[in-house]
């Protein structure tokens, strides 16, 4: 067999590009069609619903909602729609605070993780263990802990030598504090983990070289570190953005929005109208419309982060 | 004052010793290679000097001063990685003037630096380039434009050419041999490759298992080697070294093989040394100083390699050398597969037939069985 036949044979046993192309089509279909099922219908069926004034209260099935068509009128009643817009204000007031201090204490605490000390293994586990916790159950364990007879009082209360009896989750303003220090406390091991990884992809010869060229610390995690870690920065920042814009469950257990709507945000809001006032129409609406501006958002900051 | 001065320098890592009491000396604008296999200390001792491993004993001296406790990036020292650790996310130009920017030189100079270092090493062009994906004689010029724009007065490389294609090292080595020319810096370059070593260093220090076995200029490391272990690892083969008991022949000093029967007769020089010799004698010949001779060594051929411009003849062995105490430390036992001899093409000698080895006489070297070090003064 000469070199020349050897180098022909695969293209004349393999199917062209197309029929490979289609074939492939045809073996990923079942799951393509189960993918579909899952995240397509729901999202016609919301946008469908949101064009009514359906509730599970009309006496309809869903299908007929049409029945109850009223076009675009959900849509501008969010515009003007006050609890809405305070809702939305507090929660991204939340993840104001709670992202960048969760990312510089993630930091910062990575940072230390890179050089070796004694117990770091122990003090790493310890480190990562908020994580693991339930949300549920982390809510119920602040929740304990920011009773007005709780141990955050008492230990104010060594400090400054009097009693302390805030009544941290029936204050407006102490109770949002109360759920971002919770908040804080849960994902911050996240951060740490993400940006130590980070770290450790920073080549080592790369640090010491700029070290004897006469780099100081802050200059070579200016110059070296942060360029190379834009990236996984820009990772774990959407990461836990997204994760925080939708705060819950941890909430919920802890102050369940109160006191009257001081610690409501979207989710809790938006779980409100839905559990109570059964006004599926409207929700799907607010639904929509956070997906649609939190997806242009977030592409925006990836694109513009990531270069 | 860049001289550079090593006194009873050593380093343990845990109960593992990676130096040991090292004294070198090293003059102001000298080009010393540190030369050993892996793991023999090399780049430990280079990472002492530039700052990066702190020393467990002993101390670095540059001129007068104490380097125990100054910081590496206070040292001066310009460092060139086995890597390079180029800063990949910068352009060639961010790169070489990293060091002035870092240190708040004014904008003025960082650029009248930059540009008369790139015009040094052939980089003007390439300034504005993103240095990823530059090729490997590039990359080596930036990283030794990046140190050299500071103006250290010492220059570490670390390996620089092992990752190099062995075409083009010999392109690298006249590169970096010029450039030494240039900066005249005081430069410490640690290798593997005795190549590398003998061509480019004003000096070499053999090292292997964190002891310094001999400092000298190429031609006296070559000739003289202070023991088997640098006699075996400079030369490309290495030493021929036989173990034997001194003999008196009546007609002179030679040395009894054992089973490989009687070495030739020693000229004066050799046979004083023979004289002083203890005991057993391992006795060593460079495999290109032999000739085939009656009255020789008989050996059997067991290949003949032709690599060109010489041919080298294994002759059968194996014998066994060792393991002897260099120092504190125990060296070999070095295994010598057979004997070898570099000859001419026009060898007449074929695979199998029998040959009478006659090293030169006068290149004969001969050290102590029990040391490893070698006999009399040469």
């Amino acid at each position: 067999m000469t070199m020349a036949e050897k180098l022909t044979l695969p293209a004349t046993t393999l199917p062209p590009d197309t029929d490979r192309r289609r074939l492939g089509f045809r073996l990923t279909l079942p799951a393509q069609v189960l993918v579909l099922l899952i995240s397509l219908f729901p999202l016609l069926m919301q946008l469908y619903i949101s064009l009514t004034d359906w509730s599970p209260l009309s006496g309809l099935m869903w299908p007929r909602a049409w029945q109850m068509w009223n076009g675009l009128a959900n849509y501008a009643d969010l515009l003007s729609d006050n609890r809405l817009w305070a809702a939305l204000g507090r929660t991204a007031f939340v993840m104001a605070v709670c992202v960048p201090v969760e990312f510089l204490l993630g930091l910062a605490l990575a940072t230390l993780f890179m050089d070796e000390f004694p117990g770091k293994r122990v003090l790493y586990s310890i480190l990562i263990m908020p994580m693991m916790v339930v949300p549920a159950v982390a809510g119920y364990m602040f929740f304990m802990l920011f009773q007005s007879g709780g141990p955050v009082n008492d230990i104010l209360s060594w400090f400054t030598a009097s009693p302390v009896t805030i009544a941290w989750l029936s204050s407006p303003t102490l109770a949002l504090t109360a759920v971002m220090i919770a908040d804080i406390w849960q994902w911050t091991p996240l951060m740490f983990l993400i940006l130590l990884a980070g770290l450790m992809g920073v080549p080592e010869d790369q640090m010491k070289a700029a070290t004897l060229l006469g780099a100081g610390p802050w200059q070579r995690f200016r110059t070296i570190v942060l360029p190379r870690m834009r990236t996984i920065i820009v990772i774990a920042l959407a990461i836990r953005s997204i994760e925080c814009f939708k705060i819950f469950d941890t909430l919920f257990i802890m102050t369940g929005g109160g006191p009257g709507v001081a610690t409501e945000t979207i989710s809790v809001y938006i779980y409100k109208i839905t559990t109570q006032d059964l006004i599926w129409g409207y929700v799907a609406a607010i639904a929509l419309a956070i997906l649609l501006v939190l997806s242009v958002a977030c592409i925006w900051a990836m694109k513009r982060l990531a270069r | 004052m860049s001289a550079i001065r090593l006194d009873q320098l050593g380093k343990r890592f845990g109960a593992f010793t990676a130096l040991h009491a090292m004294d070198l000396s090293i003059a102001d604008g000298e080009f010393m290679a540190l030369l050993g296999p892996s793991g023999c200390g090399k780049s430990t001792t280079m990472n002492m000097i530039a700052g990066m491993e702190r020393p467990s004993a002993g101390r670095i001296l540059f001129g007068d001063r104490d380097m125990a406790g100054v910081a590496m990036g206070r040292r001066g020292v310009g460092f060139v990685f086995q890597n390079y650790a180029i800063f990949t996310h910068m352009t060639v130009r961010e790169n070489l003037s990293y060091g002035l920017r870092m240190t708040g030189r004014p904008g003025s100079e960082v650029a009248s630096r930059t540009a008369a270092t790139a015009e040094l090493l052939q980089l003007t062009p390439l300034l504005d380039r993103p240095s990823a994906g530059l090729s490997v004689n590039i990359l080596q010029r930036v990283a030794i434009g990046r140190s050299a724009v500071m103006e250290p007065a010492i220059f570490l490389l670390d390996e620089p050419l092992s990752n190099v294609d062995a075409a083009f090292r010999a392109v690298m080595r006249t590169e970096l041999k010029q450039l030494q020319r240039q900066f005249r810096q005081t430069m410490i370059y640690v290798t593997h490759d005795q190549l590398e070593a003998m061509t480019m260093a004003d000096r070499i220090a053999v090292m292997d298992h964190g002891v310094l076995q001999q400092v000298g200029t190429p031609l006296d490391v070559y000739n003289n080697p202070a023991n088997v272990f640098v006699a075996r690892f400079i030369g490309a083969p290495g030493m021929n070294l036989l173990p034997g008991v001194p003999l008196d022949t009546g007609a002179g000093m030679a040395v009894d093989l054992g089973p490989l029967g009687r070495s030739p007769v020693l000229p004066p020089a050799q046979a004083a040394a023979l004289r002083g010799a203890g005991g057993p004698v391992i006795y060593g010949f460079r495999p290109e100083q032999v000739a085939l001779a009656a009255g020789g060594i008989a050996l059997q051929t067991e290949v003949i390699e032709r690599i060109g411009a010489r041919t080298i003849v294994h002759f059968s062995g194996p014998v066994k050398v060792g393991p002897v105490k260099v120092g504190p430390v125990k060296v070999g036992p070095v295994k010598v597969d057979g004997v070898k001899a570099v000859f001419d093409n026009d060898l007449a000698l074929s695979v199998g037939e029998v040959a009478h080895l006659a090293p030169h006489g006068g290149d004969v070297r001969l050290f102590d069985a029990a040391t490893g070090r070698a006999l009399g003064g040469h």
